[in-house]
């Protein structure tokens, strides 16, 4: 292993953590919220089972504008509020606010996509054998978009790691904050090299992870 | 066994439906036949309330559907089958999950759901292809496990969209001689949407033509039997050959 790396062997691996956390925390809250907001949007979209006008033109403005601030923006807008929610503005906890938040506007609008994918003929189908709202979701809608969610989420992850990396403003840490930190700041390139092949690496595993669960799951 | 009762329905401003009351009888094979447009499909969609109609009512089983619970009407179009001219299967879900999953929307206990989708299957002669996806089979074999879906769960009627539109001549034959066979051997009343003659004419006891959104007649027929429609080269040649006589 190359001297530099051995010598900062400790940082990188917390900074690899920090990613993890970061990562992990904005993968959750895309699940865990993102997945319902865009399956909410797509739902109550016109002609669709909870059409409601209302609500799609309020998720659907929230969404574009959350997605509209350019991401370092939307961290320092979000301070008062990251305080208010983890008690400090500063460090890995405090980073995942942020980052939750754009996690929710990105994959909502990804899973929205995909459920516009699902052939109206199916909808119709379940709605005739007497699904409910909550069936029509899970024992049809998700069953059909699958490939699709799966897709979206991969796409989804990989800008969450790019949207990590910026998190050094807060003292979120991470592989981005330590490759400017040492590397470019203290001027050795080397280690600033190291810390990209990671990134590539980490992003090379997650799409094609993604992609071949996708593809053995769509028997469409 | 369905009373539409002066329904109408529109969309925006196009009224589809002009004021139209119709009563199918129990074992009846009943036809809507009319040009694209003529309003047949949303007739027969608002039998399950796919649409529901601006004004008037719709009773079937005798339950008047148009006045029921969300939760009451889920239960009644459990005894409504329905089949669409695209077939509309879930194509992430197996032949044998496709027809499941109306057993399990109407909460039946998992053994008997597995006896109940392989006689459903058997019925349609497709038991042999229980793990195969949507993709794997051939249109008529679509349609197929579609009806075996919709008789699941034992309904009382079964509504058919051009359930043959996109399916060739041979098999156009075989689907019907299959829904022949659900009214004959089970009893269940068939409502059949089509834009073909042959189809309507083929298997229908009685039927209505539509015209903008009207009832333009309603006819009784002696079905005139599912045409005999071979797979031979030979009867294709002698099919073009007459034609030019």
């Amino acid at each position: 292993m190359p001297a530099v790396l051995v010598q900062y062997e400790a940082e990188i691996w917390k900074a690899i953590i920090e990613t993890f956390a970061m990562v992990g925390a904005s993968i959750a809250a895309a699940v865990l919220i993102g997945l319902p907001v865009g399956t909410l949007l797509f739902l109550c979209r016109k002609g669709k089972i909870l059409e409601n006008q209302m609500v799609f033109s309020v998720l659907n403005l929230v969404v574009n504008i959350i997605r509209s601030f350019p991401f370092l923006l939307l961290v320092v807008f979000l301070i008062p509020f990251t305080r208010l929610i983890i008690g400090t503005a500063i460090g890995t906890a405090a980073a995942t606010v942020p980052l939750s938040i754009i996690a929710i506007a990105h994959y909502s609008r990804l899973v929205e996509q995909s459920l516009l994918d699902v052939p109206k003929g199916v909808m119709e189908a379940a709605i005739s054998m007497g699904a409910s709202v909550k069936e029509v979701i899970f024992k049809f809608l998700y069953v059909e978009a699958r490939s699709g969610l799966v897709l979206g989420l991969t796409t989804s992850i990989i800008s969450f790691i790019s949207y990590s990396t910026i998190m050094g403003v807060v003292g979120g840490g991470g592989i981005g904050d330590f490759a400017i930190r040492y590397g470019y700041q203290q001027f050795k390139t080397d280690l600033m090299i190291y810390m990209i092949i990671i990134m590539v690496i980490l992003v090379q595993i997650i799409q094609f992870t993604g992609t071949t669960v996708s593809r053995l799951i769509d028997k469409r | 066994m369905i009373k539409l009762h002066k329904v109408s329905k529109s969309f925006s401003q196009f009224q589809a439906i002009k004021s139209i009351s119709l009563t199918i009888n129990k074992g009846e094979i009943y036809g809507i036949i009319g040009t694209s447009g003529a309003g047949k499909s949303t007739l027969l969609r608002l039998m399950n309330l796919l649409e529901v109609p601006n004004e008037g009512d719709v009773e079937v089983n005798g339950q008047q559907l148009t006045k029921l619970t969300s939760k009451s009407l889920r239960q009644a179009r459990q005894s409504i089958g329905m089949i669409f001219q695209h077939f509309n299967l879930v194509a992430n879900k197996t032949v044998y999950d496709n027809v499941a999953v109306s057993l399990e929307l109407a909460k039946i206990p998992k053994q008997e759901r597995k006896n109940r989708v392989i006689e459903c299957l058997q019925f349609v002669g497709l038991e042999k292809l229980l793990d195969k996806y949507p993709a794997e089979l051939s249109g008529g074999q679509k349609q197929r496990v579609a009806i075996a879906r919709a008789l699941a769960n034992r309904p009382e009627v079964l509504l058919c969209d051009e359930p043959t539109s996109s399916l060739d001549p041979n098999t156009t034959a075989e689907i019907l001689g299959v829904l022949e066979n659900v009214n004959k051997s089970l009893g269940v009343t068939i409502v059949i949407v089509s834009h073909e003659m042959e189809v309507i004419k083929s298997i229908c006891n009685r039927v209505t033509v539509m015209a903008d959104g009207e009832i333009h007649d309603t006819v009784c027929i002696e079905p005139a039997g599912i045409a005999n429609i071979s797979n031979s080269p030979n009867w294709f040649v002698e099919q073009l050959v007459k034609g030019g006589e």
